[in-house]
């Protein structure tokens, strides 16, 4: 989508300067839907902004009407990924990127928790597996805490 | 490593957490227009899965494929799927050589009779009994009809093997021929390309491991979530097509101010294939946006389709640009693509040969 920048051609509506497509506002409505699903039936779901034909200047209405929540997550994973909250509860703002910072995926997530933040039931036991590896021996030979 | 083994088993012993497989099949999902939905139960399906044996066999080719595939950069979310398959053959990639690795190919085909994916790149040469191109003194359509009698299904990588490609070119010394003009009784999935891009190739895998189906195929075998739009549909130049802006020559100021390729040749509006949004070189940028027209490189008989550099059609009248210049271009687009699959089919039929003449033009 950067590249749009550079072509000098006159799209109509701007936001901050910047091409708007005219499909903000619709992303929006569906968001809000997803939203009222979320509040009486407690079911998530998610859309992907890179399936859409979305200009700069769409991104930035989106990012302006939704805000900045206060949760913030960063996860490093082949690449980073952020995990925002946005000013707007429930709705969540996910960009994968991979190792060279170029965005790989994006979505909002209309969700009490982006699946992405979860620990899976497997990883849970795992953990708790690792934990009692750790503490076992301690407790066999009488060492004291944070030897492990 | 054992094959019994879950994928998310194999991933963990690698350092691989849940989260960066998650992350992975989310943009598996987002690739292959999956709802978004579906990322999750894809990671559990695929997490779940025991290691898909895969038997690659390579025939008339250059390695251009393989190279593509594997030299992708690393590490690489999509080179994530290779750890999801146990490759039980590849007689490039493997170790074992001679004797040991045709009974390595023997060994998969009956351990995993019926189920196993047979990848093939390389188109088969059939004339004179197929003595063009053997592995281990078999014939490679004889041991394509040997390999594909226990195969699950059959992705036929890259255009030789999808259409017979460069080998299958005019004159076509070899008689070469596609995969399906030889198997006609297993589901075939063409992932053509001069190379195919990676990631096609790995969401088609990661398709096949997830939802135990072949992907919904166009009428030339290839997955419509990849192969759907044309080049011209999706490319960034397109703007500057709808509005006549053309660059003339490779150095000109159409040239410089990154205008539409359309007159020098470029094959975008007849070829189906991703390379405009998925991009290579790890998204860097695709042809068009290294300033050089697609040569159609997806598309059946492209190497006998005329010059690369003569237009595939030229429109009556330029296109001027009015207030409703998108949907004009879309309309001439549309007549362009059907004239110029005429053109090309005339540039077949005559067998026109491309001489350097035509590489200037």
């Amino acid at each position: 989508m950067n590249d749009l920048k550079g072509i000098p051609i006159a799209i109509a509506g701007v936001c901050d300067g910047l091409a708007l497509s005219g499909n903000a506002g619709p992303v929006l409505h569906e968001v809000r839907s997803l939203l009222n699903d979320l509040v009486t039936s407690g079911k998530s779901a998610s859309i992907d902004l890179r399936s859409l034909p979305l200009l700069p200047g769409d991104y930035e209405k989106l990012k302006v009407v939704l805000g900045q929540g206060e949760v913030s997550a960063t996860l490093e994973a082949l690449g980073v990924t952020h995990v925002r909250e946005t000013a707007i509860h429930g709705v969540w703002w996910v960009t994968h990127y991979n190792s060279d910072a170029t965005i790989i995926a994006e979505f909002i997530e209309v969700t009490t928790m982006p699946e992405i933040l979860r620990t899976h039931p497997a990883d849970a036991r795992a953990g708790l597996d690792l934990l009692q590896s750790r503490l076992t021996p301690a407790i066999e030979t009488g060492r004291g805490d944070g030897d492990a | 490593m054992p094959d019994d083994q879950t994928l998310a088993e194999t991933l963990a012993r690698r350092g691989v957490s849940r989260r960066t497989f998650l992350k992975f099949c989310a943009t598996m999902a987002s690739l292959m227009a999956m709802p978004p939905a579906m990322a999750a139960q894809m990671a559990e399906k695929l997490a779940r899965a025991k290691r898909q044996s895969v038997i690659w066999l390579s025939f008339q080719e250059c390695t251009g494929c393989t190279e593509s595939i594997t030299r992708s950069h690393s590490p690489t979310i999509e080179s994530l799927i290779f750890d999801a398959i146990s490759l039980d053959y590849h007689h490039t990639l493997q170790a074992a050589s001679g004797t040991a690795a045709e009974a390595a190919r023997q060994h998969a085909m009956k351990n995993n009779y019926g189920k196993y994916l047979l990848v093939v790149d390389g188109s088969v040469p059939t004339k004179d009994g197929g003595v063009y191109s053997t592995i281990a003194g078999v014939s490679n359509v004889d041991m394509l009809v040997e390999t594909a009698k226990g195969a699950a299904a059959i992705i036929a990588v890259g255009t030789c093997a999808a259409y017979g490609g460069i080998p299958k070119a005019n004159p076509n010394p070899t008689g070469a021929v596609a995969v399906s003009d030889i198997i006609a009784d297993k589901p075939i999935i063409n992932v053509p390309g001069c190379p195919p891009i990676p990631v096609v190739m790995t969401g088609v895998i990661a398709h096949v491991l997830t939802l135990d189906t072949i992907p919904e195929l166009d009428e030339l075998g290839r997955p419509k979530v990849f192969f759907g739009d044309t080049i011209h549909d999706r490319c960034y130049r397109r703007p500057f097509y709808d509005q006549g802006k053309f660059a003339k020559s490779f150095d000109d100021e159409g040239a410089r101010n990154g205008w539409c390729l359309f007159e020098l040749g470029c094959k975008g509006p007849t070829t189906h294939n991703a390379c405009a949004t998925t991009k290579w070189n790890g998204g860097v940028s695709f042809p068009i946006e290294s300033g050089h027209g697609c040569l159609g490189c997806s598309e059946p008989d492209f190497w006998d389709a005329g010059s690369f550099y003569t237009a595939l059609s030229m429109p009556a009248d330029p296109v001027k640009y009015t207030a409703a210049a998108a949907l004009a271009g879309a309309a001439v687009g549309v007549a362009m693509s059907f004239a110029s699959r005429a053109k090309k089919a005339d540039a077949k039929a005559a067998h026109r040969t491309a001489t350097l003449a035509d590489l200037k033009k």
